[in-house]
């Protein structure tokens, strides 16, 4: 089995990506999809979905809490800017101090002025755009709400359910690090959303840790666990879990945070969701760059040779067959899916150093 | 089942004894006054083991009606049961509950009393009814809240039950009344050692004092006494017990252990003779001499005396308890839970026997990891990291034990390393809350494992070699090795075995050497086992440790192991230090005084000495202990440090340095000396200080990867290497520091350890897996092992199937491959 040439493909596959992305979506969460009719090669695009990010750091109560807020929050931006390629404009951070660094800090993260950026950004984003949003901080429970301890009075889950309302065309992920934040779950899902709390109980009240590894994700090489060069918001909240876990852990203490994700927007959150699962499915293909392409994706899509066309609707089969073959694992014989497996990545590794070599990159 | 019922409904006819047997006819009462005084006469021969006599003077009380005819109808059962007459007896107990259910309103103190004791016996049956005991012995101190009676049976009812708390309890309100009661006292030593706290002796002491002919306080004496390994005292207190009561079997079963322990078969022979000669049934003897073996390290005697008793006695619950829990100790899980599962049918109140079978139940996590003499069975999740490591140091430990002692045991050596201290306590003695890390019975070690403990509370390599380091002293001396030589020895190999493993001079050492707060050699085990305060058991491991240097400086190594095959002989250590070191126990104690006191003289100068009072402020003295001349410039050091005052600091603790060299635990002079050298970057000081405390303390961790981390950045990688291998004994749970050191084998070529490092990463489960497998792939195919690599490569491909670095490596092994499974044509 070698490379095949399958002519009269290759159009297809240059509409094929960002459809795929978009259909996908669309088929799953029903937000609105961004390519033109699929087989329309010729068809004008719409513009790429913006991201739309907003870090908020809630009051520290010490200085030492303060303090790694606001290297979180800073840390977060700088990760969405340089990372994922977010522009400045398009993101918002919001803190307790905001002098320390007026340059790159909006506001205060006061109540009043969540909702102020929350607003803003409904107003400019469009139909599609990703809004991303990171509280950071303490939190705390009263009468079983959460709420997010923010200077000034705090804010519940309700509150921000309202003044997230008006993204409803967007695709919107919020993550509470905050302890007591499991509340945000019920009160904040719908479709198109991918709420992560820090805590699966409002009683969960200790300071978490689960902020540090989230950021970390980000802005470490350490979190992209399908090695496609972007990280998808399940694969960051996949790596924050694990490390909160292994933290308590290793310092031998009882875990007192346990992290939820949900995104199917039945309002209850999973703790180790998946990207073929019901909750995980829409936060495995959420980036905080929307239109950035897989590094791994060989570049080919604007070619107009057919050979590449043909090699790359051949990898579609092979990535199609490398996951049907995963999905039988558990019932094969374990030297026989191996023979299988190797036979596959190895065709799709050829097929790969061929593209790369038709298209210019390194073979 | 029959039980104790609520009150009996007024109205019902009370029975008297007489009319319930029809054997048992009232006598004519010649002489009333006589027949009221023939239970207290009973009780009188009972206790001097006169039972035929007793059983005499019991019987008339009963057939007289005597107004305690109800406690010498209780008193007739336990001869029964004392003569093994098991039936009979049972059947004396059994009316109590009908006497119970149809009296009990009108029941006295001392007759509810009688009734507890009935169903206490009752509960060797039926365990339900040991709760009828205890609300029969209830009611009996609700009847009359004077009588101590009943509340000294529940105390000893709950000390057999392992429930320590309420005992106490119950032995304290007793005590309180009557400061001098010996079977409270006794209860009291029980409860005391059982739960491993000093003072036992002392009120085992004041209990004999109240009573010398207390046979049962007599009992207890000899068991302290095997436990500190002195036969000639445990004789002496067991024989104390046969002057009052010649065949009371639980004073032979100590003369016969102590026997055993001394090799005397024929005197050991006679002891079980007269033993069985009262009771042919007697499984609780065989029982004892089980539980006295085990706990001096002879555990498939034990199990095999275990099983006598059970053959003896198959309702003897003990008996099946330590036959289980011994075959545990000896590696025979499956036959051991079997055991245990009978045991605890029978008497499910045994806390031990419960704990262990939980932990049994545990064992479903865990899985057995195989390699040469030896099986590991580790926590699931940790197998993988912990084997690469165990593997390649049981190896080492194995051969360097094997060579210095001549000896190999059977294999395997099974070696369980536990998450749970919790569950590693239970392991070792069935309940929680052993202050140790280790155990070994000989060819099954347990272990806490890396992550059952803080980072820094102990160095789990250290801790393995020092456990398999008993399994050769025990084995190649027959488990004839006194506690305080093997202990001694294994503190000695963990020295031998790495610079800075095992036990260091400590200034609370020194001070409780000069104040004379520490056992002489000639008196070391009862260091281990009856420590003057709290301290003392650590005290006593680094003292064995000196005891084995010096032994090993003047007579050579081989002395050691001549001493272990003349312990396998038989010996005694009055013989073994005879015959090996051509020396007395006094004499080798003086020689021992002026090691100790040339070899550690200037830091002898400088503590105040522990001088011990004999009294509970001993513990408090102890705590203090070493707070002299070095804690004080310690302290003005850390005073200067805060305070910004660098140059005094440096000063203050040079001076603490020079002062105790070998002070390198916690946030030592050394420590803090490195901060300051950093803190004017003078690195190469940093380094010195920190390759100070590095080669002389096992658990300091953070002075490990500080070390490691500046010898790199000196281009130094086989000295940092060296360091962060030392470190993963410590805390083999950071990937990052995994990857660091796979990268400095990496650099220094040396592919099979990079090929361990990066599986270790690839154990720790990183959410990275596809980058973890690429890394060990890499590793593998460095060191040759293409296969190997192949494999791994797969995996990272199978986490992400375009990881453009794995697909170029996968091509490169295919093409390199001669032929291969899934080659694609």
């Amino acid at each position: 089995m070698g490379v095949q040439t399958l002519a009269g493909v290759g159009l297809m596959r240059l509409a094929l990506l960002p459809m795929m992305l978009g259909a996908v979506i669309a088929a799953q969460s029903g937000a609105p999809a961004q390519s033109p009719a699929a087989g329309s090669a010729r068809a004008p695009r719409a513009p790429a979905p913006v991201t739309h990010v907003l870090i908020v750091a809630g009051v520290g109560g010490a200085p030492e809490y303060e303090q790694e807020f606001y290297e979180s929050a800073m840390k977060m931006a700088e990760a969405a800017r340089t990372a994922s390629g977010v522009a400045d404009s398009a993101i918002t951070v919001l803190t307790e101090r905001p002098e320390r660094d007026s340059r790159r800090i909006a506001g205060r993260s006061t109540k009043t002025e969540v909702q102020r950026a929350i607003a803003r950004i409904a107003k400019s984003a469009r139909s599609g755009d990703v809004v991303f949003v990171l509280l950071i901080g303490h939190g705390s429970a009263r009468d079983g709400h959460s709420l997010l301890n923010l200077p000034g009075p705090d804010m519940s889950a309700a509150e921000f359910a309202r003044a997230l309302k008006p993204l409803s065309t967007q695709r919107v992920a919020v993550v509470n690090t905050a302890s007591a934040s499991a509340e945000f779950i019920p009160v904040l899902s719908a479709r198109h959303r991918a709420i992560i709390t820090a805590t699966s109980s409002v009683m969960e009240r200790n300071a978490t840790h689960f902020a540090r590894h989230f950021v970390d994700a980000y802005s470490g090489n350490v979190a992209d666990a399908d090695k496609d060069g972007r990280l998808s918001l399940l694969e960051a909240y996949t790596y924050a879990r694990r490390e909160v876990a292994r933290g308590y852990e290793s310092g031998n203490q009882l875990q007192s945070e346990h992290a939820m994700l949900d995104d199917d927007g039945d309002g209850k959150g999973t703790a180790e969701p998946g990207a073929h699962t019901a909750d995980g499915a829409l936060a495995s293909r959420l980036f905080l760059r929307e239109s950035a392409v897989a590094a791994n994706v060989v570049a080919g899509a604007g070619s107009s040779d057919p050979r590449v066309a043909a090699l790359l609707h051949h990898k579609d089969s092979l990535d199609a067959k490398i996951d049907a073959l995963r999905r039988r694992k558990a019932s094969m014989d374990s030297t026989a899916y191996e023979r299988a497996l190797e036979a596959l990545l190895v065709d799709l590794a050829t097929t790969n150093r061929t593209l790369r070599q038709l298209t210019g990159g390194t073979p | 089942m029959r039980g104790l019922t609520v009150l009996a409904v007024s109205g019902q006819i009370a029975l008297g004894l007489a009319a319930t047997s029809a054997a048992w006819t009232p006598l004519r009462a010649q002489d009333r006054a006589t027949i009221q005084k023939q239970t207290a006469l009973g009780e009188a021969l009972m206790a001097r083991g006169r039972l035929d006599e007793a059983e005499r003077a019991f019987t008339a009380a009963v057939r007289g009606s005597a107004r305690d005819s109800l406690t010498a109808r209780v008193k007739l059962g336990e001869i029964h049961w004392m003569r093994g007459e098991r039936a009979v007896a049972m059947r004396e107990f059994d009316h109590f509950i009908d006497v119970y259910n149809q009296r009990g309103t009108r029941l006295t103190s001392r007759e509810l009393t009688a009734v507890g004791i009935a169903c206490r016996y009752l509960g060797e049956d039926d365990p339900e009814l040991f709760k009828d005991a205890l609300k029969a012995f209830d009611e009996a101190i609700a009847r009359d809240p004077t009588d101590l009676e009943p509340r000294i049976l529940e105390a000893e009812l709950f000390l057999d039950k392992y429930n320590s708390t309420d005992a106490q309890k119950t032995i304290a309100d007793v005590l309180a009344r009557n400061p001098s009661e010996p079977r409270a006292l006794l209860a009291l030593a029980r409860r005391l050692a059982n739960d491993g706290e000093p003072g036992a002796m002392d009120a085992l002491r004041r209990a004999l004092k109240a009573d010398p002919d207390f046979v049962d306080a007599h009992v207890f004496m000899a068991r302290i006494r095997l436990d500190a390994e002195d036969l000639k005292a445990a004789t002496g207190a067991a024989n104390r017990a046969l002057a009052v009561d010649s065949a009371y079997g639980p004073a032979l079963a100590m003369l016969a252990a102590a026997r055993l322990l001394g090799n005397d078969s024929a005197g050991f022979a006679d002891a079980e003779r007269r033993a069985l000669a009262r009771n042919p049934h007697d499984g609780e003897f065989y029982a004892t001499l089980g539980e006295v073996l085990a706990r001096n390290r002879f555990y498939s005697r034990a199990a095999a005396f275990a099983r006598q008793g059970v053959e003896r006695d198959p309702k003897s619950w003990r008996a099946r308890g330590l036959l289980g829990l011994n075959l545990l100790r000896t590696g025979m899980v499956a036959d051991g839970r079997q055991e245990l599962e009978r045991a605890f049918a029978g008497d499910p109140y045994n806390v031990q026997i419960k704990n262990t079978l939980d932990l049994l139940d545990t064992f479903k996590d865990y899985t057995e990891v195989r390699a040469p003499h030896f099986v590991f069975m580790i926590e699931r999740k940790d197998a993988d990291l912990l084997a690469l490591y165990l593997r390649d140091l049981a190896t080492e430990a194995y051969d360097s034990l094997a060579a210095r002692y001549g000896y190999r045991p059977a294999d395997p050596v099974r070696v369980e390393l536990y998450r749970s201290h919790a569950d590693f306590s239970v392991r070792t003695m069935g309940l929680p809350g052993i202050g140790a890390l280790g155990v070994s019975f000989g060819n099954v070690l347990a272990m806490d494992s890396p992550f059952g403990r803080k980072v820094g509370d102990f160095n789990w390599g250290s801790t393995f070699w020092h456990e398999l380091a008993h399994a050769f002293t025990l084995g190649s001396s027959g488990h004839r090795v006194p506690r305080w030589f093997s202990e001694g020895l294994s503190v000695f190999e963990e020295r031998r075995a790495r610079p800075g493993w095992g036990a260091r001079v400590t200034p609370d050492f020194l001070a409780a050497f000069k104040g004379g707060a520490l056992p002489p050699p000639s008196r070391l085990n009862d260091g281990f086992t009856r420590p003057a305060y709290p301290q003392q058991v650590i005290h006593a491991y680094y003292e064995a440790s000196l005891v084995c240097e010096l032994i090993a400086r003047d007579h050579g190594n081989q002395a050691l192991v001549r001493m272990l095959r003349a312990y396998k002989d038989g010996s005694s250590t009055p013989e073994v230090f005879r015959s090996v070191l051509g020396t007395t126990p006094e004499r080798f104690d003086a020689a021992f005084d002026k090691y100790v006191r040339e070899r550690f003289g200037d830091r002898l100068a400088i503590v105040e000495p522990l001088l011990l009072r004999g009294d509970p402020s001993d513990a408090s003295a102890a705590a203090r202990a070493g707070d002299g001349k070095f804690a004080s410039s310690m302290r003005d050091g850390i005073a200067a440090l805060r305070s910004g005052r660098d140059d005094e600091a440096t000063r203050r603790f040079q001076e603490a340095k020079a002062m105790f060299p070998e002070y390198t635990a916690g946030e030592s002079a050394y420590w803090y000396l490195s901060q300051l050298a950093l803190k004017r970057g003078d690195t190469t000081a940093a380094i010195a200080e920190l390759k100070s405390i590095v080669s002389s303390n096992d658990t300091q961790y953070e002075a490990h990867l500080l070390l490691a981390k500046l010898l790199d950045s000196r281009h130094d990688t086989a000295g940092a290497a060296r360091v962060l291998e030392r470190a993963m004994y410590i805390a083999p749970g950071t990937a990052a520091t995994h990857e660091q050191l796979a990268t400095m084998y990496a650099t220094l070529g040396d592919w099979p350890k990079a090929v361990r490092e990066r599986r270790a990463v690839v154990a720790l489960a990183p959410v990275d897996r596809a980058e973890a497998f690429y890394q060990l792939a890499l590793a593998l195919h460095r060191a040759g092992d293409d296969a190997g690599a192949r494999h791994a490569v797969l995996q990272a491909l199978e986490a992400a199937p375009d990881f453009e670095r794995a697909q170029k490596l996968l091509l490169e092994l295919h093409q390199g491959a001669p032929t291969g499974a899934g080659r694609v044509p």
